[in-house]
């Protein structure tokens, strides 16, 4: 059977299978890892080769400068450039997750690449005890790293997204650790970096705050090496006397225990998944190890570099990448010798369906009732396969199978399809990310996507991010801003056609973004027509203001309806300009203006009046004016002595002039003198009478409060001065009068002539004042009998005011008294009762 | 009863919209670990009582002030600034900084500003040399709901701001409210707008679906049919007029702030001397929703009858045999004495302010001007009471009416003119000189001008039918029993909108202040939007989806009660197959109008 071949290539450890497909054979030529520090990103990422300065190497024909190298996982060169970094030996390498080549040299400064070997500014220094004590290793994980110092120091930098360093606590042992491993912050209770540190016969916990001794039987005398497993639960431990411990992250029970037969602690220990932890000795094959059964050995006559994945592990070395797994469930059912599972016989199934023989049927007949069962081991076993032809073989057997299946979930086909090639895209030797399915799971298509736009292979991001449904946004933004940065040479106009040509593809771009990146590479043109196609003002106009484009951003502002947008504008303006030319580009301009001149008047208000006088707009000035002399009067100094009146008057006098400019603004100018003449009167009434109780009040309570006090002379002078008309006059003193219940003086008032707005006033105020029989002597006397009748009727005479209706032979009138008279009545006496009968509940 | 409006009934998910703000606020606080003093802006201080109970707040920790120019007293060390994005308010903040300072008191000061932080204020703070200072936050409250169809924006000053000193501020948040609604409720297929202000709103909102897309599964969903967007421009008419339905008369008189009217407790026939107590108003009143837009006079007929009715129970239940199911009814019925009991003490408040000869004088007035029959009798009556030095505000309503129905201050006839400018010295002269910049920002308002072009208001009134005689209050037929007789010109405007857009009436909006604008906005050419609300007296549209065509109108300067009342009338009148949702800036009446315009020197 053809399936023989595949399971032949396994090695059975215990009752697991394992297999290592060669991913790639390397395209790179003359790389020995043995003279080299190589650092391999995980999840197929890149690697960074370095010739290693500890060793003693031989040169050829080569440059004695070092370079530093960075090779696809295929060993296509991406970039390189010449180590010339001081500060010492290169301690540590390894890449970020969001692969940046993080480079420690001994003096503790933290040197940072992009995959295009461009460093990355500022560099980073550990600190000063760093630098003084020289760091001698560093441990690296996927976001951070702990490096040691001679002095038995421990560092770390928990984010190198923020890259703080920080010290660990001391642990007062006098030496250097045999080992170090980390826990990673993500995976601690405190959340903080936790470092297990074996030193002589113990093992320590450090952290930022204190230093913890491991207790416990597990692990006794010295300890050579340890490797925490990539979930951060499990810990493998080489000791002294040359075995392989693993136990769980708190040291309780041993899960595995192999006696190796080198106490010397190997080159390399690293986990393979979570199922079995290798062991390499650059002399001895590689060795693997499980929690039962005998090892497997694996020959290599080169050296090696393990790249632990949460799957299982890389294997490099000069000439090849491999990746060793365990051979997943689903492939085992299939392709295991002698297998009869269903996934095994519909696989067989499609081989004779293929070869036309009738035995194909049979095999269907065989696995009926589990033919779901099969078809989802099918397509599961095809996600995890490397060789594209044996991808097709498992989903056609799939998708036979599923033609008999009535109900299986049909989409489950077409996504592993999309998922296979996206992976198989991305594995090509040209791109060499050689992911695993459950890489790419745990990767996520995003990061993917962001990972091969970071090394420039934006065409590609762009297709996948379109096949899997994702947004394209970032892809674009990232090829828009890379080829602005790549074609220095392409005129303006050019390179923005060729922008737009892309950016036009994606709908809700940010047009700013990247006219911003143009006008950080000094092409503030290109800035200035790129932002010109930004739809959101929000992020155009700053923008715009910031590579000096005033009027347009003015302008933008406008448009957009959003004030605070203008005013962003605005102060941007005011404070950059002239105040003259700053008066000029608002004027003609509505909102701007209207907005600067309402901000003014809360803050601004001499700035403001340069703004109406340059502009000639005197009235405004005339109010602003105006406006003062008040606030002038409002301050408490000028209510306590006189002198202040005098420079209020002054300022009234002012905005007057300034009204009299224009010929439509003589009601204003008028009431302005008239303003001024009535403080001088007022002033001078407040001398005379001692009280200061006449500034600020209108002319009628002037009046008003003159005749209160008594002082009819000063009233009528100001009544002749103001030429108030004699019906404001009577009202004026008809109502004071009545305020002081000077009922007499009011009587020889109503008789001094015939009043000119009749005796209404007169009525009204004794009504108000609820004096009904002061009242009956002025009612007679109205000249309108409705009037009369309705003034009776409001003192509650019924009787008088029917009499008067009637006289006024007024029948509407009449019906309208008789209702009011009832619905009060009746009204009034009907809330009452209700409310007594309500209040039985207390409400 | 609770000020917190009961929002279950109403035809949008506006509980989700209240719960996301009482969400934001809670998520505010709990961010600022630790005791903290808050300081809230009185105003919003009203508004956020619609929100979330005070009470809540306190278990976060928190001590409640009010802000006022005086400095903040208190032990905490955190103070947080809850406040509206405006600039007088910086001041004071400033200053109470620098009063901590001067005190050597250390504390940590946060702001955050409702709905959005503005580069005017932090300029401001800037300047005060205090910025630094402070973390400055965002509370985006764009929208309140203020009972089951009503959402206010709560800008008070939209208006003013508007029109006086030309800040469309307001209009790009109306705008933003609006398409925050739309991220939740779906775009809205069809907008008509009328008026600047409002064709501002609807542009802006235009450009806001242009720079952040929704996606065209989102414009499927929309759950409002249609926005209409009036400007108060438009019809300054209608609000300077008395109001006469019940909740209008309540707000006359005694003025509704965030759906409730604070009282002497006596009136309510609470017996506690001096003491104020709150009443709220809203549709969790059973009895409210069933008299808050009936006109005054049948409001006191219903209340007659129902506490008829109650005594009449009364006293059979004490005198005869009753059975225990009769029992159980008549206890049912005084579950809701409290209810009547509150509304017959209100309206008999109200009685003593409507029984006034001087309110029917001044109704009187209205109607006369509105009917435009006498320049004389008005001006006369305008000017009797400058003399009489009644409240000035009142004056201005009416002078504010006069000018508005005449498109400015008569001058055809100098006469007329000398007398219109005769009557404002008299105003100066009774009232003071400060009050120049009133005058001055009513002219700039547009609403005391001198006439330049002859007036519309007849052509207008006579075409929309604005005077109807005969109306019967207690069984209406149209909405002109809002005002007894005068049907408001906006509600006239929206009725027509939602019946059949504006194209059938251009004439008559050409007449009107502002253009018009109508759009439908694409890719959702296929809903039936526009048919449904056209054929909808069939019915079958209703059945379709089960439920009826939502509108949501919004008035861009504030609406009145009695317009909220017509409102709710043409959607309860047969053969209307929508449901109305009102947006404003803020519930208005003529005096909170005319208020917002007041500005005295000094």
């Amino acid at each position: 059977m053809a399936n023989v071949s595949v399971a032949a290539e396994w090695q059975l450890l215990y009752n697991r299978y394992y297999r290592k497909p060669e991913l790639y054979p390397l395209r790179w030529k003359n790389i020995d890892l043995s003279r080299n520090k190589v650092a391999c990103a995980p999840f197929g990422g890149p690697i960074a080769v370095i010739r290693d300065d500890s060793k003693i190497v031989q040169l050829y024909s080569e440059s004695a400068l070092r370079k530093l190298r960075i090779f696809t996982s295929s060993g296509v060169l991406i970039s390189d450039t010449v180590w010339k970094n001081p500060g010492g030996r290169l301690i540590g390498m390894s890449w970020t997750e969001d692969q940046t080549l993080i480079c420690i040299v001994q003096d503790g400064t933290v040197y940072r690449y992009n995959i295009h070997a461009e460093l990355i500014e500022p560099n980073v220094t550990l600190g000063k005890e760093c630098f003084e004590q020289n760091v001698v290793e560093c441990v690296f994980w996927g976001n951070g790293v702990v490096c040691l110092t001679e002095g038995g120091l421990l560092f770390c930098i928990p984010d190198f997204k923020v890259m703080r360093p920080c010290q660990l606590a001391e642990t007062g042992a006098e030496d250097l650790p045999n080992c170090m491993a980390v826990i990673e912050p993500k995976y601690t209770v405190s959340g903080n970096v936790e470092v297990l540190v074996g030193i002589g016969d113990r093992i320590l916990i450090v952290d930022e705050d204190g230093v913890q001794t491991v207790e416990g039987e597990v692990v006794q005398g010295l300890v050579q090496k340890m490797v925490v497993s990539w979930d951060g639960k499990f810990l493998a431990i080489f000791t002294h006397d040359g075995r392989i411990l693993v136990t769980d992250i708190n040291f309780k029970g041993v899960l595995l225990e192999y006696n190796c037969e080198s106490a010397l602690p190997p080159e390399q220990l690293a986990w393979c998944g979570l199922d079995s932890v290798l062991l390499y000795w650059d002399d001895t094959p590689l060795l693997m190890v499980g929690p039962r059964g005998d090892p497997v050995h694996y020959f290599y006559d080169e050296p090696l570099l393990l790249i632990p994945e949460c799957d299982g592990v890389r294997i490099l070395s000069n000439t090849s990448l491999e990746f060793l797994q365990r051979v997943p469930d689903s492939t085992v059912s299939i392709f295991k010798i002698g297998s009869t599972s269903p996934a095994a016989l519909l696989y067989d199934a499609l081989d004779h369906f293929d070869r036309r023989s009738a035995k194909a049927d049979e095999n269907l007949r065989l696995i009926q009732k589990s033919l779901p069962e099969a078809v989802e081991a099918c397509i599961d076993a095809a996600g995890h396969e490397f060789d594209v032809s044996r991808q097709r073989t498992l989903l056609r057997a799939a998708s036979y199978g599923q033609a008999f299946c009535s109900n299986f979930q049909r989409d489950r086909i077409q996504e592993m399809c999309k998922t296979l090639r996206v992976l198989n895209a991305v594995r090509d030797p040209e791109i060499g990310i050689p992911l695993s399915i459950n890489q790419y799971k745990l990767l996520t298509p995003s990061v993917l996507i962001a990972r091969l736009v970071n090394a420039h292979c934006h065409l590609l991001a762009l297709r996948i991010s379109e096949y899997v449904g994702m947004n394209q946004e970032v892809v674009i933004m990232h090829w828009a801003c890379s080829k602005i940065t790549a074609s220095l040479a392409i005129p303006d106009a050019a390179l923005l056609e060729i922008l737009l040509d892309k950016l036009k593809l994606c709908r809700g771009i940010s047009y700013a973004a990247v006219a911003a990146h143009a006008d950080k590479n000094g092409r503030r043109k290109l800035a200035a027509m790129l932002v010109e196609h930004e739809p959101r003002s929000s992020k155009q106009v700053p923008l715009l203001l910031s590579i000096g484009e005033e009027d347009t951003a003015l302008m933008k502002a406008t448009e957009s309806g959003d004030t605070d947008l203008v005013y962003l504008v605005l102060f941007h303006i005011w404070q950059k300009k002239q105040p003259l030319e700053f008066f000029g580009m608002i004027q003609a301009r509505p909102l701007p203006r209207d907005l600067f001149i309402s901000y003014a008047r809360c803050y601004k208000h001499e700035f403001l009046k340069d703004f109406f006088l340059s502009t000639g707009q005197l009235q405004e000035v005339a109010f602003l004016l105006w406006k003062e002399s008040w606030e002038l009067g409002k301050n408490p100094m000028a209510s306590k002595g006189s002198p202040l009146h005098g420079p209020r008057i002054k300022l009234i006098d002012k905005a007057q002039n300034l009204f009299a400019e224009t010929k439509e603004h003589t009601f204003e100018s008028k009431a302005a003198e008239e303003h001024a003449k009535l403080l001088r009167i007022q002033h001078e009434l407040e001398v005379s009478t001692k009280q200061a109780i006449f500034v600020d009040s209108s002319i009628s309570d002037t009046i008003r409060t003159c005749i209160v006090l008594g002082n009819h002379r000063a009233a009528m002078k100001v009544k002749t001065e103001f030429k108030v008309s004699e019906k404001r006059w009577y009202w004026l003193k008809v109502f004071a009068l009545a305020t002081t219940r000077d009922w007499e003086a009011l009587e020889k008032f109503s008789k001094e002539k015939r009043p000119p707005i009749g005796y209404r006033p007169f009525v009204e105020a004794c009504v108000d004042a609820d004096e009904k029989g002061e009242a009956l002597k002025y009612i007679p006397k109205l000249a309108d009998l409705r009037e009369r009748a309705e003034a009776y009727a409001r003192i509650g005479m019924a009787k008088e005011a029917a009499d008067a209706a009637s006289q006024a032979k007024d029948g509407e009138l009449l019906g309208r008294l008789k209702l009011t008279f009832q619905q009060n009545a009746a009204a009034s006496s009907l809330f009452d009762s209700l409310r007594d009968r309500l209040s039985f509940q207390g409400v | 009863m609770a000020q917190i409006p009961n929002l279950d009934n109403s035809p949008l998910n506006l509980k989700s919209l209240r719960e996301q703000s009482q969400r934001d606020l809670v998520k505010i606080l709990k961010d600022i670990r630790g005791k903290k003093c808050l300081v809230i802006e009185p105003k919003l201080g009203g508004t956020l009582s619609l929100i979330i109970q005070t009470s809540l707040l306190k278990e976060y920790g928190i001590e409640l002030r009010h802000l006022s120019a005086e400095s903040v007293q208190t032990d905490c060390s955190k103070v947080v600034y809850l406040v509206p994005s405006q600039r007088d308010l910086m001041k004071s903040i400033s200053s109470h900084v620098h009063d901590d300072i001067s005190k050597g008191l250390q504390r940590e000061y946060y702001i955050y500003f409702v709905p959005r932080r503005e580069i005017q204020c932090e300029r401001i703070l800037e300047e005060e040399k205090v910025h630094h200072l402070i973390t400055i936050g965002e509370y985006p409250l764009y929208v309140v709901p203020l009972d089951e169809d009503i959402l206010s924006f709560e800008l008070d000053l939209a208006y003013k701001q508007c029109q006086v000193d030309g800040d469309t501020g307001s209009l790009w948040h109306i705008a933003k409210a609006i398409h925050k609604l739309e991220s939740t409720f779906g775009a809205i297929p069809n907008v008509r707008a009328k008026g600047k202000a409002s064709v501002m709103v609807a542009d802006i909102l235009d450009r806001m679906h242009t720079e952040e897309p929704m996606n065209s599964s989102d414009m499927a969903l929309s759950e409002i049919n249609t926005l209409i967007l009036i400007d108060r421009e438009v019809d300054m008419i209608t609000p300077m007029c008395s109001q006469l339905t019940y909740e209008g008369l309540i707000d006359e008189f005694l003025r509704i702030n965030n759906g409730s009217v604070e009282l002497d407790s006596s009136i309510m026939g609470v017996q506690q001397e001096g003491k104020k107590m709150k009443v709220p108003l809203n549709s969790s009143d059973k009895l409210l929703k069933e008299i808050r837009d009936l006109n005054f006079e049948v409001v006191v007929q219903v209340l007659k009858q129902k506490a008829t009715s109650m005594k009449q129970d009364y006293a059979e239940i004490s005198t005869a045999n009753q059975s225990v199911s009769e029992l159980k009814d008549f206890v049912k019925k005084l579950n809701s004495l409290p209810e009547m009991t509150r509304h017959i003490n209100l309206a008999q408040h109200l009685s003593t302010f409507t029984s006034k000869p001087s309110f029917l004088a001044k109704l009187d007035m209205e109607h006369t001007i509105i009917e435009a029959s006498s320049y004389d009798i008005c001006l006369e009556y305008i000017e009797e009471m400058i003399h009489k030095q009644e409240p000035l505000i009142n004056v201005l309503r009416l002078l504010i009416l006069f000018s508005v129905t005449n498109s400015g201050l008569p001058k055809k006839n100098f006469d007329y003119l000398r007398k219109a400018l005769f009557t404002l010295r008299e105003l100066l002269h009774s009232y003071g000189f400060e009050h120049m910049a009133t005058l001055n920002n009513l002219e700039k308002v547009g609403w005391l001008k001198k006439q330049e072009s002859k007036s519309n208001w007849l052509t207008v009134k006579r075409a929309l039918q604005l005077i109807v005689e005969d109306t019967d209050t207690a069984n209406p037929n149209d909405i002109a029993y809002v005002f007894s007789g005068y049907a408001p010109l906006s509600i006239r405007l929206v009725h027509n909108a939602v019946l059949s857009g504006w194209r059938p009436m251009e004439e008559i909006l050409k007449l009107l202040p502002g253009p018009h604008t109508e759009t439908k906005r694409a890719g959702i050419t296929s809903s039936p939007s526009f048919a449904t609300l056209q054929g909808a007296s069939n019915g079958l549209d209703k059945i379709a989806d089960g439920r009826r065509s939502l509108v949501l109108v919004v008035f861009v300067g504030g609406v009145t009660f009695a317009e909220i009342a017509a409102l709710r009338f043409l959607s309860a009148r047969e053969g209307m197959a929508y449901d109305l949702i009102i947006g404003t800036t803020k519930i208005v009446n003529g005096h909170s109008l005319v208020e917002t315009i007041f500005e005295r020197f000094g």
